[in-house]
C-alpha cells in the first residue's frame, strides 16, 4: 500500500516509532495485522455460479447484534398489549436502608431513574439476557451480599489496599450478580464507582491499539474514551465538586491545578488518542482525593492476567499488562497503587475458556488447582507480583431454599414461565440443580420441559 | 391316629414273629432315639437293624437245627440228651457278628440308608393313605406348588454317608429322597406340620448348606439396612451399574420431633411476632413458624449432581422417583456409577433410588410400579449383524 493511499484512507501500516500524538495521518491501527475487506472484482466470464449473491450482500446491511432491547411498557399503546397476562413486577427497591440481615433472600429491583449505572456502565451478557425476560432489573439479595456490604462499608474509611477482594466459587454461584448488587449499593452510598462488567473485552482484541513510546505500554484510546464518557455519566453529581491536584499539560488543551476534575475527562473524550493517558491521570487524581470513597469493580478478573489477543508488529502476543488500562486495575488490585480511600473488587469467571485464571493467580487466591502441578511448573514472576495481597471471597455454591424461592418467585410473577407454580415442582427443581443458581433459571426453570 | 416315624414303640416289624426277640441294646437305642428325634439316620439304622437281626436269630436257629440234624457222615451219632450236660473241651468259637445286617453287601452304609428311607417312605404313604391325602383327584395333583428339592451333590453325599458313590447308586438314594420330599408336600398342603416337620427332620441331613440361598435364586430379596438406616440397592441400565445409598434426611427427622416435643409455635428470630390484624386470640394471632424446609442431597461419586451429570433431562430422570412418591426433600441419596454414557448411568440411578424408596417406605411402592419406575429397562445395545452395515442399516441396494 502507497503512502499516499495509506494518508487518504487513513490507514498506515504501524511503525515502531509512531506514538499517541499523532500527525494528520492517523497512525491508529484497526485489529492489528487484519487486512481491510475487499470488494470482489467481478469476473467478465459467462458463467455466473451464484446469480444475486453479491445484490443480498449489500442489502445485508451490517452485522445483527443479536441482542434486542425491549420497548419500554409505556410506549405499548397498541391494544394487543393491552391484556392482564402482561404485567411489570413490582418489587421493593434496592435502597441501603433496606439491606439488612431481615432483607435476606427478598428479591429487589434497582433504582432506575437515580443511577444510569445499568446503562451506562453496560451488564455482563448473563446478567444482561435475564433482564431481557423480566421486565426489571432486579435482584435477589442474599445473606452474601449482606456480607459484602458490611465489607464495603468498613473499607470506605480506610485506603483500598486493605480492601482487595475477589469474588470467587463454582461456576454459576453467582458472583457477577453479587458484584452489580455491591456496585449498585456503593453507587447509592455515593462512591465514585467504575464498574467494568465484562473484562474480557480489554484483552480480547476488540478495540483498537496503539504503542505509546512515553509509557512503553500500549493503550486502548476508543475504549478508555467510552470508559472516561461512561464514568463521567454515573458520578457525574460528585465529580462536580471535585478538583484536580497537579496539572496536565496535553498538546491540544492544558489542565491546571485547581481545575475542575471534569476538564481532565473532557480532555480525554474529545480528543480520542489522549483517552488512556487522561484515564490514567484520572486514576492518579481519585487515588488521591479523600472526600469520596472510590469503588473499582472488575468483572471476568482473571483474564487481566491472561496473555491478551492484540499482536506486536513481530506477531507475539502482548501481555495483558503491557496494556495501559489494563495494568493499572492489576496495580490498584495488587497494591502498588491506591487510593486514599476505597476498595478493589474483582469476579472470577468461568464463562469463556480462553481466558482462565492462571496458576499465579490461583495460588494467591488459595484456590484448588486445575490439574497436578509442582514447584517445577514456570510461574510468571509478574503475574505473581500483581497478584499479591488478593484476598478470596468464597460465594457459596448453593443457595438456600429461601433464596432460591424468592428466585422462583421473581421468575412466576414475571410470567416467563409456561408451567404453574407448585412447591413440588420448585423443589424438584432446586434438588436438580444441587442449589447452584444458574442451573436453576437457565436449565431448571427456562429449559426445562417437564411439567 | 398318625403313625410316628421315631416313637418306635407302635412301630409294627411285619419281618419279626416272635415278639420281644429284639436284642437288649436295639431296644435301648429305640427308647433313645424315641426321645432325641435328632438322628433319625442312627435311628433308621438301629430300627433297620433290629427288624434284620430279629429275622437273623430266626434264620440262625433253624439254619442251626438244621445243621445240627444234618451230621456229616464221618461224625458217629450222638444223641440230644447225653449232649446237654456235656462240657466241652475249649469254648466254642465265638464269631464276631456283623453290626449291620447289609455288611455284606460292602456298601452297608448306603443300603442302610436307603432301605430306612424306603422304609420311611413306606410309613409314609400308609400314613397319607389313612388320611385320605393319597391318592390325590387329579385336580389336586395339578394344582400342588412346585417342588424343588436341594440335595447335596454325589460328592458330598458320599461323604457324609462314608461309602463311595457312583451315579446310579446317587440317582437311586436321590430318588427316594425326591419320593419322601413329595410326601412331605402333600402333608405340609394338607395342614398336617406335624408329620410334615418329621419328614423334614428325616430329609434336613441330605439337603445342601445354601438351600435356601438356592432357592431364593431369582427371586426378589427384600432390601436390608444397616446400622444407621441406609439402604443399598443396585440399579441397571444399559452397560451402567448404580450403587445407591439412601439415608433419611435429618432435617426432617429432627423438624417433625421437634414440632411433637414443643407443639407450639416459636415466633422468628428476626421478624417481629405479629399474627393477623384483627385477631387477638386463637391460631391467627401467632406469626407463622418459618418452616425449615429440608432438601434433598445426591452426591453422584462424590460429585454434587449438577455438577456429574451437565444434561438437565438425566437430572430430571433421577429426580423422577422423588417426585412420583412425593418424598422430595426426605432422603439423601450416595450414589457410586460405572460403566456406560451418561444416558445409561442416569437410568440406572433413577431404578436404585426407586427400589430404594421402596423399601424405605412400601406404601409408595404400587405408585413406583404403576410409574414402572421399579422396572429394569431391558433394552440394550442390538449387536451387528453380518451383511449389514449395523444392526439394522443395510448396505445400499445394488440392482446388478
Amino acid at each position: 500500500m502507497s503512502l499516499v493511499i495509506a494518508l487518504r484512507t487513513g490507514r498506515v501500516a504501524h511503525s515502531n516509532s509512531s506514538s499517541l500524538v499523532a500527525p494528520a495521518g492517523s497512525v491508529i491501527q484497526a485489529r492489528g495485522y487484519a487486512a481491510p475487506v475487499k470488494a470482489a472484482k467481478k469476473v467478465s466470464s459467462k458463467f455466473r455460479p451464484n446469480a444475486g449473491k453479491e445484490n443480498d450482500k449489500k442489502n445485508r446491511g451490517g452485522r445483527d447484534p443479536g441482542l434486542f432491547r425491549p420497548m419500554p411498557p409505556n410506549a405499548l399503546t397498541h391494544p394487543v398489549f393491552q391484556s392482564e397476562y402482561r404485567s411489570e413486577l413490582k418489587l421493593p427497591v434496592y435502597r441501603p436502608e433496606t439491606l439488612t440481615s431481615s432483607a435476606a433472600a427478598k428479591a429487589l429491583a434497582f433504582p432506575r431513574d437515580d443511577s444510569r449505572a445499568l446503562k451506562a456502565f453496560g451488564l455482563p451478557t448473563n446478567i444482561l439476557v435475564d433482564y431481557l425476560l423480566l421486565s426489571t432489573p432486579c435482584s435477589v439479595v442474599r445473606q452474601v451480599t449482606v456480607d459484602v456490604l458490611d465489607q464495603l462499608d468498613k473499607a470506605a474509611q480506610s485506603s483500598s489496599q486493605n480492601t482487595r477482594l475477589v469474588f470467587t466459587g463454582q461456576p454459576g454461584c453467582g458472583k457477577s450478580y453479587l458484584m452489580l448488587q455491591a456496585v449498585q449499593y456503593a453507587i447509592q452510598k455515593e462512591w465514585l464507582t467504575l464498574y467494568i462488567p465484562r473484562g474480557i473485552n480489554l484483552v480480547n482484541s476488540s478495540t483498537p491499539y496503539a504503542y505509546d513510546a512515553r509509557t512503553q505500554t500500549y493503550g486502548q484510546p476508543a475504549y478508555a474514551q467510552q470508559l472516561l464518557k461512561r464514568f463521567a455519566d454515573v458520578n457525574a453529581a460528585l465529580l462536580q465538586s471535585l478538583t484536580v491536584q497537579s496539572s496536565y499539560p496535553f498538546d491540544e488543551r492544558e489542565v491546571q491545578n485547581g481545575a475542575p476534575i471534569m476538564d481532565l475527562i473532557n480532555v480525554g473524550v474529545e480528543f480520542q488518542h489522549q483517552a488512556p493517558t487522561v484515564l490514567n491521570a484520572l486514576f492518579d487524581e481519585l487515588a488521591k482525593q479523600t472526600k469520596y470513597p472510590v469503588l473499582l469493580a472488575v468483572d471476568d478478573f482473571q483474564a487481566l492476567y491472561c496473555m491478551s489477543q492484540y499482536r506486536d508488529p513481530f506477531y507475539r502476543a502482548i501481555k495483558a499488562y503491557h496494556l495501559m488500562l489494563p495494568r493499572a486495575l492489576l496495580e490498584f488490585a495488587s497494591g502498588k497503587r491506591k487510593f486514599a480511600r476505597g476498595a478493589f473488587l474483582g469476579a472470577l469467571s468461568s464463562q469463556n475458556t480462553t481466558f482462565r485464571a492462571p496458576l499465579e493467580l490461583i495460588e494467591s487466591l488459595g484456590l484448588p488447582p486445575n490439574g497436578p502441578t509442582n514447584p517445577y511448573v514456570p510461574r510468571q514472576p509478574e503475574l505473581i507480583e500483581y497478584a499479591k495481597g488478593l484476598k478470596n471471597f468464597v460465594v457459596p455454591e448453593r443457595l438456600t431454599v429461601d433464596e432460591a424461592a424468592s428466585i422462583f418467585e421473581l421468575w412466576q410473577q414475571s410470567k416467563a414461565l409456561h408451567f404453574p407454580r407448585g412447591d413440588e415442582l420448585f423443589l424438584s427443581k432446586y434438588t436438580e440443580a444441587s442449589g447452584n443458581a444458574r442451573e436453576f433459571v437457565e436449565k431448571g426453570l427456562l429449559q426445562t420441559v417437564a411439567m | 391316629m398318625t403313625p410316628s416315624l421315631e416313637s418306635g414303640r407302635s412301630f409294627p416289624l411285619a419281618t419279626q414273629s416272635r415278639p420281644g426277640r429284639l436284642s437288649a441294646r436295639t431296644c435301648a437305642l429305640v427308647r433313645q432315639r424315641a426321645r432325641s428325634p435328632s438322628s433319625s439316620v442312627s435311628l433308621s439304622r438301629a430300627l433297620v437293624s433290629g427288624a434284620v437281626r430279629g429275622t437273623m436269630n430266626i434264620a440262625k436257629q433253624v439254619a442251626g437245627g438244621a445243621l445240627r440234624f444234618r451230621a456229616y457222615a464221618t461224625a458217629a451219632y450222638v444223641p440230644p440228651a447225653s449232649l446237654e450236660g456235656m462240657q466241652r473241651a475249649r469254648p466254642p468259637p465265638s464269631k464276631p457278628k456283623p453290626e449291620s445286617p447289609s455288611f455284606y453287601t460292602g456298601r452297608a452304609n448306603y443300603f442302610d440308608q436307603l432301605l430306612a428311607l424306603e422304609k420311611a417312605a413306606k410309613q409314609t404313604r400308609t400314613a397319607l393313605q389313612e388320611l385320605q391325602i393319597l391318592p390325590l383327584p387329579r385336580f389336586a395333583q395339578q394344582n400342588l406348588p412346585p417342588l424343588r428339592g436341594v440335595w447335596k451333590n454325589k460328592e458330598d453325599l458320599a461323604e457324609l454317608l462314608e461309602v463311595g458313590l457312583n451315579t446310579s447308586r446317587y440317582r437311586r438314594f436321590i430318588g427316594q429322597l425326591n419320593q419322601l420330599n413329595e410326601y412331605r408336600r402333600l402333608a405340609e398342603v394338607a395342614g398336617h406340620m406335624e408329620l410334615a416337620g418329621r419328614i423334614q427332620r428325616v430329609l434336613d441331613m441330605f439337603e445342601r448348606e445354601n438351600k435356601d440361598a438356592i432357592l431364593a435364586q431369582g427371586k426378589r430379596k427384600p432390601v436390608k439396612f444397616d446400622e444407621f438406616g441406609r439402604s443399598y440397592t443396585i440399579g441397571r441400565r444399559k452397560e451402567s451399574t448404580a450403587r445407591v445409598w439412601v439415608i433419611k434426611a435429618k432435617e426432617a427427622a429432627s423438624s417433625s420431633t421437634a414440632a411433637a416435643g414443643q407443639g407450639e409455635a416459636q415466633p422468628p428470630q428476626d421478624a417481629p411476632a405479629v399474627g393477623i390484624p384483627g385477631f387477638t386470640r386463637g391460631p391467627l394471632s401467632m406469626a407463622p413458624t418459618p418452616i425449615k424446609v429440608p432438601t434433598t442431597n445426591i452426591l453422584v461419586n462424590n460429585i454434587p449432581l449438577v455438577e456429574y451429570f451437565p444434561h438437565l433431562s438425566d437430572r430430571e430422570r433421577i429426580v423422577r422417583p422423588f417426585r412420583i412418591a412425593g418424598l422430595l426433600g426426605a432422603y439423601n441419596v450416595f450414589a457410586l456409577v460405572r460403566g456406560g454414557g451418561s444416558t445409561g448411568q442416569s437410568g440406572a440411578l433413577a431404578l436404585g433410588i426407586a427400589k430404594a424408596l421402596a423399601a424405605h417406605v412400601p406404601e409408595v411402592e404400587p405408585l413406583l410400579r404403576k410409574a414402572k419406575m421399579l422396572k429394569r429397562d431391558p433394552r440394550m445395545v442390538e449387536r451387528k449383524k453380518t451383511g449389514r452395515a449395523k444392526s439394522r442399516k443395510a448396505y445400499t441396494w445394488v440392482k446388478r
